[in-house]
């Protein structure tokens, strides 16, 4: 063989690898096969739209160049390079864009516009409802129903040099519509623990604060998110409860990867963080805002492991312990006596005095751990019996005109003395109490109940029938006090607030009584967000709830209705008799 | 460099494998870059029909709902529960906003730079992110009521990303009289990846495919070069004498043939060169027979001769001439007799050496004076150069004397009458005789073939002082037995000059002459031409222009 054959025939084989190569890469057929887990792509942003802002053209109208500084303060966020360039010189110099952010309604119009000759201006007046005002700390306020919203804004415009209008006068702060809210707003839980590591005692809840954060299109989400976490709570919980991030703490870089979010933070961190419930704070803070979900994530501290022991990995799911599911065992009373239900609807007396009938007793609450039971007595004060048959009633706090009790989580017991206007509580375990704690917020005010939620720091109280103000335990032991209160629901004119009940930490049950009828709310106390729940023929008496599990007490039938949330219905249990339906706590 | 390309030259397989390598190389670049072309534009191609298809989806949703919007506007506004801008709902709906519904891998930005409140973007892209060039040409195309899509692929950074993102933009106009300009931003980083592994993996398997293609060229002609190589270092030992040299036969193929065929030639030709020998032995062992035989003969024939030479004044003067030169032509037979004799003995590798320490300017004397009378009779001189010190070394006397003798007599005969210059010199390890005549001189490559037996520069001139034409060959091997050189150097009209040199010490090889073999004064005369010559310098072979000798 030559070697020009046998380079000829050494070409000829590696041109019949490569095209047998080419021509084999097909998609194969064949199958199954297991296929590798995979996440969907990123998970640490979310989809958003935005308004995008355009510079004013001269030949617009004055309310064509209002509507585009509408949609310029809409894009404010984004891209602030824009709105100024509808404002005259002066009005850039006066105008800022601090402050709380107005929501009004999609409807708004435009009034008739006003020429002024003499000043050579033009007013357009924006006129609309207000329905929410998102405040710098990021709250969502709704406007109570029972408030006048409307909103007037008259914007001044003159023309300029090149004849084209200019806003030369308008009011401060942004002014949105709902619809600029929703599309670049996202309601966000924050978590934040129920006290601090430092405290009597360790946290054991998540406590949910709710804010309106911007979807900024530089940062994913996630980032927005946990930078938020860090600044700390909103004023309605301020001091109530624990943050685990330092307050210099801010985050670096979120990355996420199929199975993993790599959180880079920044900042003071010590060693006796209490990382429990930083991986608490962090994973419900993502998690329950669809971010990261099902994801392990790990927490790194200027690129390095959290720690010189390793890692800071959390696991995709919150531990059972955060999570706090109550105790949801349903009690009545009937005929002042405290019964059980039963799996099969039926009721059995509680073991001691408190399941006795006859008593003068109302207004019962049951402790935490169902080792107490406290009621009003008619004679005046409350009384505390244990759960066992040797107990007896005893007095734990005197007075005479004393709201219906409510036992916190740590065994203390709170109840609002009307006669002298404090609020005070006992220890019925450790017979400590009465003590008056401090509620500058609630000084004259007719307060008729006073609950304490489950997670043990906020702090619900109905003033006479007609409002409902959320608050929350600021500080431990002594130096304990019911502060940031806030106004939660108004009754309209007549309508009257019959009771209220806690949910879950953060959801709020009010029963009112209006003209047309009554109406169950259940209230997110965050953000205001009213779910109402269909009513029913039957008159309503009393709220219980726990979870997502509602009761109420019918005047006629002294029975039992549960709200079935499958069916948006109230269904009755077999109890009768029943003066009101009780769950451990709330 | 020379290195190089001399074992470039040499080597066969090498020239085989770069020669592969070589073409391998531009086969797997031109397939390579077909193959790269064809996947990135199938590739491309691909993402760019995907993407246009959504995006034409996309635009018909919204040029849908702002057709709707108008209609709305249209009628009376009711002052309450004004929905939301359909603008919103249907970027709601494409990019899948709020829901748990799957994310888009594109943005979406729509412009209306003419109308407030009029345009949306997805994600983070602005307007300042479409390209300009596919924006004019949007315009352009608007103004003459064109609303065919445009598409442009290009690195764009978006706000708030370090790195530029490779983006395939596609741009058209959705409701051409308002305009609304609809742009989508697709990524097309992924595509570039998978492309960039393709091409990594392309580049590596072709790497490692001319790599194995001059590998197996290597083994493949291996294989042929191999027996090749090994036939060709048996040829050279078979020409370097060793006749018993034989390649192996493995199997039956070209090369085993080639193996057999160069087999059979080795032994044939060993066989012809033992014929030879033996021929060559029964030659000379016939012409030293031929010669004792002779011998007994001659010397009768010589005591016969010797008397009627003797008694030649008797005879009429006829026959005395004729006894006169049957005594000399007896003498010159004898003469022949005994080289031939002295010859055979050396063919027969008989001859022995007789050393002694002696003086060779003694030896030089006494050839001189054995010549003068030759020397005589053709009027030449001896001029001698002799040294004071005496130059003694280990020779066998007789043998040089003869070698001595010869040169004289042979530089008096082609003489031509001139004087002839004797020089002696001597160093460390050699002594040297140079005998130089001023006669006709030697031609041109006439130095090797004086000293070859009967040889004679003009066959047609006669031997007048009856040489036997053996005389030079003798010298040659006396030289030879010695260890040393006799060597001969001439030039026509220049005269010639012989050389001997002998080691001082038997045995000693030697490593240079202490007399130069060119004369001194025609070295100097090239000097001044400034003419370069190569001196002959060939170790124990002569020369000499028609010299035979005696």
């Amino acid at each position: 063989m030559t070697s020009t054959r046998r380079l000829a025939a050494a070409l000829a084989c590696a041109l019949a690898a490569v095209l047998s190569g080419s021509g084999c890469a097909v998609i194969p057929v064949g199958g199954p096969f297991p296929v590798d887990e995979a996440g969907s792509g990123d998970s640490v942003t979310v989809p958003f739209q935005r308004m995008v802002a355009v510079e004013p053209k001269k030949e617009w109208s004055a309310q064509q160049v209002v509507e585009g500084l509408q949609a310029a303060m809409a894009a404010y966020g984004d891209d602030p390079s824009i709105l100024p360039k509808y404002l005259t010189e002066e009005a850039r110099r006066v105008w800022k864009p601090d402050g709380a952010v107005t929501v009004i309604d999609n409807a708004f119009r435009f009034d008739d516009i006003v020429e002024n000759k003499e000043k050579k201006e033009t007013i357009v007046t924006i006129l609309g409802t207000k329905i929410a005002q998102i405040n710098e700390d990021d709250t969502y306020v709704p406007v109570a129903p029972a408030e006048d919203g409307k909103v007037t804004r008259a914007i001044t415009l003159v023309k300029d040099a090149a004849g084209a209008f200019r806003v030369n006068l308008l009011p401060q702060g942004l002014l949105l519509t709902d619809a600029d809210v929703r599309r670049a707003y996202r309601p966000t839980n924050l978590y934040y623990l129920n006290g601090t590591s430092a405290g009597d005692r360790e946290p054991d809840r998540l406590v949910a604060d709710r804010v309106r954060l911007r979807v900024k299109p530089t940062e994913s989400f996630a980032q927005t998110v946990v930078e938020r976490l860090i600044e700390g709570p909103t004023s309605a919980l301020e001091g109530a409860v624990g943050n685990e991030f330092p307050v210099k703490a801010r985050v670096r870089s979120i990355r996420s990867s199929e199975d993993r979010v790599v959180i880079n933070l920044a900042g003071p961190f010590t060693a006796d963080t209490f990382l429990e419930g930083l991986k608490a704070q962090l994973r419900a803070s993502l998690s329950y805002n669809k971010l990261a979900s099902g994801r392990t994530l790990e927490v790194q501290i200027d690129g390095e492991p959290f720690s010189v022991t390793g890692p800071l990995v959390i696991e995709p799911s919150l531990p059972e312990k955060w999570l706090g599911s109550e105790d949801n065992q349903v009690f009545y009373t009937s005929h002042g006596a405290v019964q059980m239900m039963r799996g099969d609807g039926e009721g059995e007396p509680l073991v001691g005095p408190a399941g006795q009938p006859g008593g003068d007793h109302s207004g019962f609450a049951i402790a935490k751990d169902r080792d107490r039971v406290a009621a009003r007595s008619a004679a005046g004060g409350i009384w505390v019996t244990r759960h066992a048959a040797e107990a007896r009633w005893q007095e734990s706090i005197p007075g005479t005109e004393l709201t219906d009790p409510s036992w916190h989580r740590d065994g203390t017991l709170w109840t609002f003395d009307r006669h002298n206007g404090q609020v005070l509580r006992s220890h019925p375990a450790v017979s400590r109490g009465p003590e008056h704690v401090a509620a500058p917020a609630l000084q004259g005010m007719d307060v008729t109940s006073l609950r304490m939620a489950r997670d043990g720091v906020r702090v619900a109280v109905r003033i006479g029938t007609g409002q409902v103000q959320v608050g929350a335990l600021n500080g431990g032991g002594a130096g304990a006090m019911l502060s940031n209160f806030h106004l939660l629901t108004m009754a309209e004119r007549d309508d009257k607030i019959l009771d209220i009940a806690w949910g879950d930490g953060d959801h709020l049950l009010v029963l009112v009584q209006t003209k047309a009828g009554q109406v169950v709310k259940e209230i997110n106390v965050s953000d205001g967000e009213t779910t109402q729940l269909p009513t029913t023929s039957k008159l309503l008496t009393s709220l219980a709830a726990v979870g997502e599990i509602i009761l109420a007490t019918t005047e006629d039938g002294k029975e039992i209705l549960e709200f079935a949330r499958d069916k948006q219905t109230w269904i009755p249990k077999p109890a009768t008799a029943v003066d009101g339906p009780l769950f451990p706590l709330g | 460099m020379g290195r190089v390309r001399r074992v470039w030259r040499r080597s066969l397989q090498l020239q085989v494998v770069t020669s592969t390598l070589v073409i391998s190389v531009i086969v797997v670049v031109v397939l390579g870059a077909f193959l790269s072309d064809q996947i990135n534009n199938s590739v491309i191609e691909g993402r760019q029909q995907s993407a246009a298809s959504d995006a034409s989806a996309d635009r018909l949703r919204i040029a849908d709902a702002l057709t709707r919007e108008q209609d709305d506007q249209a009628k009376p506004a009711d002052a309450k529960n004004v929905p939301a801008n359909p603008l919103d709902e249907v970027m709601d709906a494409i990019i899948g906003t709020g829901g748990d519904g799957s994310k888009t891998r594109y943005e979406v930005l729509i412009l209306n730079r003419a109308e407030p409140g009029q345009s949306r973007a997805s994600g983070k892209v602005t307007p300042r992110d479409v390209p300009p060039a596919l924006q004019q040409m949007l315009r352009r195309q608007a103004e003459k009521f064109i609303d065919r899509p445009q598409r442009s692929t290009q690195p764009i950074r978006f706000a708030g990303e370090a790195q530029p993102t490779q983006t395939l933009v596609i741009g058209a106009m959705v409701n051409l009289s308002d305009g609304y300009e609809v742009y989508h931003f697709f990524p097309i980083s992924d595509e570039e990846q998978m492309l960039s592994n393709v091409r990594l993996a392309i580049v590596v398997v072709g790497f490692g495919l001319v790599l194995l293609l001059a590998a197996i060229a290597y083994l493949v002609t291996r294989q042929v070069v191999s027996p090749v190589r090994l036939a060709r270092q048996a040829a050279e030992r078979l020409a370097a004498g060793k006749l018993d040299e034989r390649l192996k036969v493995r199997g039956e193929d070209d090369l085993a043939r080639l193996a057999t065929s160069f087999n059979e030639m080795a032994v044939n030709l060993a066989l012809k060169i033992h014929q030879l020998e033996e021929l060559s032995q029964v030659q000379r062992q016939f012409v030293s027979d031929v010669s004792h035989e002779l011998r007994t003969p001659l010397t009768t024939v010589r005591m016969a001769a010797d008397l009627l030479y003797d008694a030649r004044e008797d005879f009429d003067p006829m026959a005395s001439r004729s006894a006169e030169l049957m005594q000399a032509q007896l003498e010159r037979f004898e003469s022949m007799l005994a080289d031939l004799l002295e010859i055979s003995r050396y063919d027969a590798g008989a001859a022995d050496l007789d050393l002694d320490s002696v003086d060779v300017r003694d030896v030089v004397l006494r050839a001189i004076a054995d010549s003068e009378a030759l020397a005589e009779r053709h009027s030449t001189r001896f001029e001698l150069r002799l040294p004071n010190e005496p130059c003694l070394a280990e020779i066998d006397n007789r043998r040089v004397e003869r070698i001595l003798r010869n040169l004289l007599f042979n530089a008096i005969e082609h003489g031509e009458g001139r004087d002839i210059v004797v020089t002696v010199g001597a160093d460390r390890d050699a002594v040297a005789v140079a005998v130089r005549d001023h006669g006709i001189g030697l031609k041109g490559g006439e130095e090797n073939l004086v000293f070859d037996r009967f040889w004679r520069a003009d066959p047609s001139r006669a031997r007048t002082i009856g040489g036997t034409g053996l005389g030079l060959a003798i010298s040659r091997e006396d030289a030879s037995l010695h260890g040393g050189w006799l060597q001969a150097w001439g030039q026509p009209g220049e005269g010639s000059q012989f050389r001997l040199t002998l080691p001082r010490r038997a045995g000693v090889d030697l490593k240079g002459s202490p007399l130069s073999l060119v004369p001194p004064e025609i070295e100097m005369r090239r000097t001044w031409r400034g003419h370069q010559m190569t001196p002959v310098l060939l170790p124990a072979v002569g020369d000499g222009g028609g010299h035979d000798v005696d």
